[in-house]
């Protein structure tokens, strides 16, 4: 079923023609990169902040907003550019474990930071960040760290990037 | 002058270091991670005050304030990125010393973005009014659209790759 679906995939003709064109290709990682430069270091600087690490001097809640929106829009674009590649060679990733892995850990991290969004307004509150928060916010930036670490092994695996 | 290039090219690939994430069977993932964790805080962070000062998005923060909370991570972000980066020269510099798209980002882009960064880091405050300037919208996005042309250059560098370079 699932292999059918991704013969399908890989074998339309727009997911063909941006994955055999050398530029196509090019402009598909540049822009997978620098979204997830943009995601990850921004979620970064808002976990270090609520873990009180970074910038003390001005509101997590503030911060956070600044950077929601932007965090957002960054993995929208990491998302896409990451799908057209997988689309590409579909079949392949179907039985590829670390793909797999990095998958979820995207997802769990992607959780992660919707959480941190969700509450940082309500823990940026005297007498100070929460214990729980910090806790929240640790795990957030490991699963990112994670995601890294997952993401550099896909194509020295499979052999492509 | 090329030569004494060559020759330190070859005397930073049989260093220890090199020498050990070479033959080490874990370490490569990690230094990338390093490279990539390094240069997430510190595009992020540029892109946070590069965004703010274009005025796009939300304006919660000044940007001088934005600037003021980023500075540290920015720049220890900047050092990982830096190590990351000369451990993966230092295992195939011979390599890259001769790609043309490792030269331009190395020898033109950064040196150019990494200026701007400056400019755009040290003028944030007296920038920081009401109608910013049109000269610090025109150094945020050149800022942002410079970094964006390192990424790519790092993109291209295994485009240029000859028969043999591949590690």
């Amino acid at each position: 079923m699932l292999q059918h679906f991704f013969e399908q995939l890989q074998a339309n003709s727009w997911i063909v023609a941006m994955n055999t064109s050398a530029w196509m290709s090019a402009v598909l990682e540049v822009v997978h990169y620098f979204s997830f430069f943009v995601v990850v270091g921004m979620i970064a600087i808002v976990d270090l902040r609520i873990m009180g690490v970074a910038g003390r001097k001005q509101s997590a809640a503030q911060l956070a907003e600044q950077a929601f929106p932007w965090i957002w829009t960054g993995l929208c674009f990491a998302v896409f550019s990451g799908f057209v590649m997988f689309a590409g060679q579909a079949t392949e990733y179907l039985h590829n474990s670390i793909f797999h892995r990095k998958l979820l850990v995207i997802l769990l991290a992607t959780v992660f930071g919707a959480w941190v969004q969700h509450s940082v307004s309500k823990w940026d509150r005297p007498p100070g960040v929460p214990a729980r928060a910090k806790i929240v916010a640790f795990v957030s930036l490991a699963l990112w760290l994670g995601a890294i670490l997952m993401g550099v092994d896909v194509p020295a695996i499979t052999g492509v990037g | 002058m090329y030569e004494l290039l060559v020759a330190f090219c070859r005397w930073i690939q049989s260093t220890w270091w090199a020498q050990s994430i070479l033959t080490s069977s874990w370490a490569f993932p990690y230094v990338q991670l390093t490279h990539f964790t390094g240069l997430s805080l510190w595009i992020g962070t540029n892109a946070l005050l590069d965004l703010r000062i274009l005025g796009v998005g939300k304006r919660r923060q000044t940007a001088s304030q934005l600037s003021e909370a980023l500075f540290v991570w920015n720049w220890i972000g900047f050092g990982i990125a830096v190590l990351g980066g000369f451990l993966l020269f230092s295992i195939s510099a011979t390599i890259y010393i001769k790609n043309p798209a490792f030269r331009i980002k190395l020898g033109v882009l950064i040196p150019l973005a990494l200026l701007l960064h400056i400019v755009v880091q040290r003028k944030a405050r007296a920038w920081d009014r009401e109608d910013t300037p049109v000269a610090a919208k025109l150094a945020g996005l050149a800022e942002l659209t410079l970094w964006f042309c390192v990424a790519s250059a790092a993109v291209l560098i295994p485009y240029f790759f000859g028969p043999g370079d591949l590690p």
